[in-house]
C-alpha cells in the first residue's frame, strides 16, 4: 500500500520486459481461468477511475491488466491490489472493451494462491469480529483471499 | 394465503434475523406468506468465476433442484449475496451446457444420500435452471405491484428522506441479474415512494460499502462508509435504507469506528428495506429488532410516529 493513504502512487515501478516473461504463458493462464480476453484492454482507465478501492491500491486495474498483458506475474501476485479488489462488479460494469475485470482479479487471486500466496487466515480475524459479521463477509473473505 | 419458496440464507437465520422476521411480518400483511425451504445448505456467498471452480456452484445448485423437485419455479431471497449467487449460479447452469452437465453429475452422486428427505422416489432427472430466482425487492415490485404497498399502507412515512443503497451484487453484473440499469436503477427509489416517503439523490448510492473487506481490510470499509454516509446525511437523507445483511453491518457498525477516525461524522441510522416496510404496514416497532441496531433509530421513529399520531400502540 502507498505510504500515504488515499492515494495510489502516480507511477508503476520500471519494469524489464524480456521474451521470456511475455511468453511465458501468464497471459493465457488468466485468460484461461478468467473466460477473458485481457488484450482487448486499450487502457482507457475506465476500471480506475471507477474503482471505490483505487485509493487503497499500490498497482491501479488498469496497470495490472496490461501487466497481465505483458507477463509480469511477480509484480502482479505480490501487489496488495488484488486483495484490496471486493469484487463489487463496477469495472465490470464500466468497461468499454466489455472485460469482465473482476473475472480477472479472481484468476489473479486464484493464480497468487496456487503459488502459496494466501492473504488472509483464520488466525487474522478478532474474536469479536468474527463472532459480530453476518455470514456472507466470513464466507465470502475465505472463498475469495484464503485457499 | 399464497406460499411463496423462500431461500432464507445463513445470515437471516441468525445474525440478522431481524430481517428475516420483518419480511415474514410484511409479507403476510401484504397477503403472501414466504414458505421457507424444508432443506437448505449455505449457498456459497460468492459465485465461482473461473471455470476450474464447478464444485462451487453444487451447493447452489442442489438448492435449486429441490425447489424444482417440489414443484415450485419461483424462489424469493433477500440476501443480496444469496440472490446474486443463486441467480448467477442458475444463469451458468442454463447458458453453459459443459457445467450444466458437470454440475449434475454431482448432483446424481448425492442422490443414494438423500434418504434424509425420506421420500424420494422421482426419477433423476437433470436440473437445467428451470427456478426463477426473484429478489423480494423484486417481487413486491413486478409480481404484486407497488401499488397494492401503497394501498395497504397503515402508517405515514411522509416527509421522511431516505436514501437508497443498492451496493453490489444486487445489480451487478447487470448481464447476469437484469434487475434494474447497474448504473442509474430506479427499483429501492420507487419503493421508499411507495411507502409515501421521499428518496433521497445522492452519488454514492451504487458504491461498494466494502463487502468483505470488513473483515481483512476493515480500516478500507471505514474509509468507503464514510463516503457514503457523509454524501447521504449531505444530501438531506434521515436515514438509508440497504438489503443486504453485510451493507447493514458495514454501514451500521462500522459507524463506530468512523467517528472515531473522523470527528465531524454525525450517525445516521441503516434500516432495512423490510423493516420500513413492515411499519409502514403497522407492524408493531417492538417487532423489528432495532435493538441489534449500532446506530439509534429513535429520531426516524419518532418522525414517523408524530406524522401518523399513533405510533406504537397499533
Amino acid at each position: 500500500m502507498s505510504e500515504k493513504t488515499g492515494l495510489a502512487p502516480s507511477k508503476s515501478p520500471p519494469i524489464r520486459l524480456t521474451r521470456e516473461t511475455v511468453n511465458a504463458g501468464f497471459k493465457k493462464r488468466v485468460d484461461a481461468l478468467s473466460g477473458q480476453h485481457t488484450d482487448a484492454c486499450y487502457q482507457c482507465g475506465n476500471c480506475s477511475s471507477g474503482c471505490p478501492l483505487a485509493q487503497e491500491m499500490d498497482i491501479l486495474p488498469n496497470r495490472i491488466l496490461r501487466l497481465a498483458q505483458l507477463g509480469q506475474s511477480d509484480d502482479i501476485i505480490n501487489s496488495c491490489s488484488i486483495w484490496i479488489c471486493a469484487s463489487c462488479f463496477q469495472c465490470t460494469v464500466r468497461c468499454p472493451k466489455g472485460i469482465d475485470i473482476q473475472a480477472v482479479m479472481d484468476a489473479l487471486r486464484q493464480i497468487a494462491m496456487d503459488e502459496g500466496i494466501d492473504h488472509f487466515g483464520p488466525d487474522q480475524i478478532s474474536p469479536e469480529l468474527a463472532a459480530s459479521v453476518p455470514q456472507p463477509g466470513l464466507v465470502g473473505v475465505y472463498r475469495k483471499l484464503a485457499t | 394465503m399464497a406460499k411463496i419458496a423462500y431461500y432464507p440464507g445463513c445470515a437471516l437465520n441468525e445474525r440478522s434475523s431481524h430481517l428475516d422476521r420483518s419480511a415474514r411480518d410484511a409479507t403476510v400483511k401484504l397477503g403472501f406468506e414466504l414458505d421457507e425451504l424444508d432443506t437448505w445448505t449455505c449457498c456459497g456467498a460468492v459465485p465461482p468465476v473461473s471455470e476450474e471452480r464447478v464444485m462451487n456452484l453444487v451447493a447452489p445448485s442442489r438448492i435449486l433442484k429441490d425447489v424444482r423437485d417440489s414443484g415450485r419455479d419461483i424462489l424469493i431471497t433477500i440476501c443480496d449475496f444469496c440472490y446474486n449467487t443463486l441467480k448467477r449460479t442458475n444463469f451458468s447452469i442454463k447458458s453453459d451446457e459443459i457445467i450444466r452437465k458437470r454440475v449434475n453429475a454431482f448432483l446424481a452422486d448425492d442422490t443414494p444420500e438423500r434418504d434424509y428427505l425420506e421420500k424420494d422416489d422421482s426419477p433423476w432427472e437433470d436440473y437445467a435452471g428451470e427456478v426463477k430466482v426473484i429478489h423480494l425487492m423484486e417481487y413486491l415490485r413486478d409480481e404484486l405491484g407497488y401499488d397494492k404497498i401503497t394501498e395497504s399502507l397503515k402508517r405515514s412515512l411522509k416527509g421522511l428522506k431516505i436514501a437508497p443503497y443498492y451496493g453490489c451484487v444486487m445489480l451487478r453484473p447487470q448481464n447476469e441479474i437484469q434487475l434494474d440499469d447497474p448504473e442509474n436503477p430506479a427499483i429501492i427509489e420507487d419503493f421508499i415512494t411507495a411507502l409515501d416517503a421521499q428518496p433521497v439523490k445522492y452519488p454514492y448510492r451504487t458504491e461498494c460499502c466494502g463487502s468483505y473487506l470488513s473483515v481483512s481490510s476493515p480500516d478500507a470499509s471505514t474509509r468507503l462508509c464514510y463516503r457514503i454516509l457523509t454524501s447521504a446525511r449531505n444530501n438531506g437523507a434521515d436515514a438509508i435504507v440497504v438489503s443486504c445483511p453485510l451493507c447493514f453491518y458495514n454501514l451500521d457498525s462500522r459507524q463506530k469506528a468512523i467517528s472515531e477516525a473522523y470527528p465531524d461524522f454525525t450517525p445516521l441510522p441503516i434500516f432495512y428495506f423490510t423493516q420500513l416496510l413492515s411499519v409502514a404496514l403497522g407492524v408493531e416497532f417492538g417487532r423489528q429488532g432495532f435493538e441489534k441496531h449500532y446506530v439509534d433509530v429513535t429520531p426516524v421513529l419518532d418522525k414517523i410516529a408524530s406524522s401518523t399520531g399513533k405510533g406504537d400502540s397499533e
